[in-house]
């Protein structure tokens, strides 16, 4: 009781809260970010609550900002890369070996943009977005091969497959994930597709469990199973 | 009538048989007859003779003298990774800091990458189809080279920290841009496409269209115009509702939209401007012929003249050759 007294005077004598730390982090404001979240951490607060309570709350008010007719790509980038900064340069010199983010299954996610095509930048962005929600988010890339995804959800015990892919051409590759992962007995892992092209398709279409049509879609979907 | 005076009657407003059909047929042009992307990419003659094949088999109403997305870049010196039957992509951005900007050299259109083959690609369009056919040589918007050169997240985040350095690769662009457009219509291409998929909604912000393309697109259509280009397209992949009613302040004739853009928003939007458009990419893959002629109907009575029959966007390279026919068929058939 007292500590946490003598805790909030500290927080107020230095100005910082964590409202100030999702502000800045929406706002894209990096260097900020970074400077408070120094703060917050020297006062006491914990490693996990600057992630829950303050990045991941962050991100998600974006999901409220983004209808399909106001999706701003470079607010959320600008978002994306000031929690990235605050968990790499903030966090990670914190917790060394520690990390917050068990490496369970069912919060491990191997993502990646599929063979044949190299469009990146909406995968980048969904993986962003995962991390700041406690997942564990393994990027194998760009034109990774089927067996690539397979192969990362074995080692990595992932419970998700991310694939992403912005050409219709690659389809058939999409397609392979679903008998592979069957034949290495990986059943129960759940596919994910998202990106512009292959958002037209049906998971039928693809032999995947969902398609995304952005990535707080992805997020509500995985919510929903995960919650 | 011939397919250039169609489409050079519709965008001058004047009478016409039918509606001008013109896909966007790229790469599908060399796998539908039997060559792979990197042949068609790497060596003129394909280039040319899968486009005027198509256009014989097919009797589309424009062919395209385009490679692929990464050629501009590829002369000013990114290095690209050719895989045997997709198109090539870049490894390797030249601009890895601003200070690599103030090193750039243009490119000499005759002379350095591919840009060469290209150019030669329309001369021999040309001499082939005469002034039948329209030859469009397409190349990109500023914003869509600039992404390229410097990688597109770099480019993203440069807008945010130092509009400087941006708007110095955005007129560096523009400059190589120009000087290739201009030798391409010195060999033989009637008109210009402005390729700008980056430029989209979907990708920067609209006010980043307004203020920093924008005014870039209007200089270069005026200046193409005066080199020759008999009309100016502009394609940008895409959500555009937001940025078409600037379209018709940057000398654009002629503007391709999306399938997620309604065509009666379009026109709307755009006034002055023809549009192209609009059917979902994957459907050329999925859908029978019969579905896409009654899709490419739909699209033709939602416009009602002022209009030319298109993709929106370009024509997957595992399309159907029948779904090709099927959406000539539609503009052929169809009442005016
Ligand atoms: C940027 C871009 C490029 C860049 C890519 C740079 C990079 N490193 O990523 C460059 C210039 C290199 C490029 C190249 C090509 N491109 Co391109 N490109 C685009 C563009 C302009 C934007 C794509 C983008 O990044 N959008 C922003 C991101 C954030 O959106 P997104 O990927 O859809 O992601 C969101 C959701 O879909 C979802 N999501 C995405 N992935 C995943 C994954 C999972 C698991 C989940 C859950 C969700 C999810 O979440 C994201 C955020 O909400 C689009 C056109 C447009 N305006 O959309 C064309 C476009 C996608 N490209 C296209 C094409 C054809 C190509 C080329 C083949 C062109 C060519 N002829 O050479 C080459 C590809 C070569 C290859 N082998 O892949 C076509 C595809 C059409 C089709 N028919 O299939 C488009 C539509 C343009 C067009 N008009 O023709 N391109």
């Amino acid at each position: 009781m007292i500590i946490t007294t003598v805790f909030s005077i500290i927080i107020t004598m230095n100005g910082y809260s964590l409202e100030h730390l999702i502000t800045a982090v929406v706002a894209g404001q990096n260097d900020r970010a970074v400077s408070i979240a120094e703060v917050l951490l020297k006062n006491g607060t914990s490693p996990e609550s600057l992630i829950q309570d303050g990045l991941t709350v962050a991100l998600r008010s974006l999901d409220a900002k983004c209808t399909a007719e106001e999706f701003n790509l470079l607010e959320i980038m600008l978002a994306g890369r000031a929690m990235m900064t605050v968990m790499d340069n903030v966090i990670a010199t914190h917790l060394l070996s520690s990390s917050t983010i068990e490496p369970v299954p069912e919060k491990t996610i191997i993502i990646g943009t599929i063979k044949g095509d190299i469009h990146e930048l909406g995968k980048n962005v969904v993986k962003m977005m995962l991390k700041a929600q406690g997942l564990r988010v393994i990027d194998i890339g760009k034109d990774a091969s089927p067996e690539s995804f397979v192969k990362a959800a074995m080692l990595e015990s992932a419970r998700f497959i991310g694939v992403s892919s912005l050409i219709t051409l690659t389809m058939p590759f999409i397609r392979e994930i679903r008998p592979l992962l069957n034949d290495t007995g990986l059943d129960n892992v759940k596919i994910l597709a998202g990106g512009a092209a292959i958002q037209q398709a049906s998971p039928s279409d693809l032999n995947v469990d969902f398609v995304a049509q952005d990535v707080f879609d992805a997020v509500h979907y995985l919510n929903g199973l995960t919650s | 009538m011939t397919s250039y005076e169609r489409v050079l009657n519709t965008i001058e407003g004047k009478g016409i048989d039918r509606v001008s059909a013109a896909p966007e047929i790229f790469g599908l042009s060399a796998r539908i007859n039997g060559y792979t992307i990197k042949q068609y990419v790497t060596d003129a003659q394909t280039l040319a003779l899968c486009q005027i094949k198509s256009q014989q088999v097919f009797g589309c109403d424009i062919v395209f003298a385009f490679a692929d997305t990464a050629l501009e870049a590829e002369a000013v010196g990114c290095r690209l990774y050719y895989p045997d039957n997709a198109y090539p992509y870049i490894v390797d951005h030249i601009i890895k800091t601003s200070k690599d900007i103030d090193k750039l050299k243009i490119p000499d259109p005759f002379r350095d990458g591919r840009m060469p083959l290209v150019v030669e690609a329309c001369r021999s369009m040309h001499n082939e189809l005469k002034d039948d056919c329209v030859v469009t040589a397409c190349v990109p918007g500023p914003i869509s080279l600039a992404a390229q050169l410097s990688g597109l997240e770099t480019f993203m985040f440069l807008i945010a920290d130092d509009l400087d350095s941006v708007e110095k690769i955005l007129n560096f662009s523009e400059d190589v841009i120009m000087r290739y457009a201009e030798a391409l219509l010195k060999s033989g291409a009637h008109s210009i496409m402005l390729f700008d998929p980056v430029a989209s909604p979907a990708v920067v912000p609209p006010s980043v269209f307004k203020d920093l393309e924008a005014p870039r697109l209007k200089r270069m259509t005026d200046a193409l115009r005066a080199m020759g280009s008999k009309f100016l397209w502009l394609s940008i992949a895409g959500a555009t509702q937001k940025i078409l009613p600037l379209f018709s302040g940057i000398g654009i004739d002629l503007a391709t939209v999306d399938y997620v853009v309604p065509i009666s928003d379009a026109i709307r939007l755009t006034e002055g401007v023809i549009i192209n458009g609009n059917i979902k990419p994957l459907s050329f893959v999925t859908a029978q012929p019969d579905e896409i002629k009654q899709i490419a109907i739909n699209c033709l009575n939602e416009a009602k003249g002022r209009f030319i029959l298109g993709s929106g966007c370009e024509m997957p390279l595992e399309s159907k050759p029948e779904n090709i026919g099927a959406l000539i068929d539609a503009a052929v058939s169809s009442p005016l």
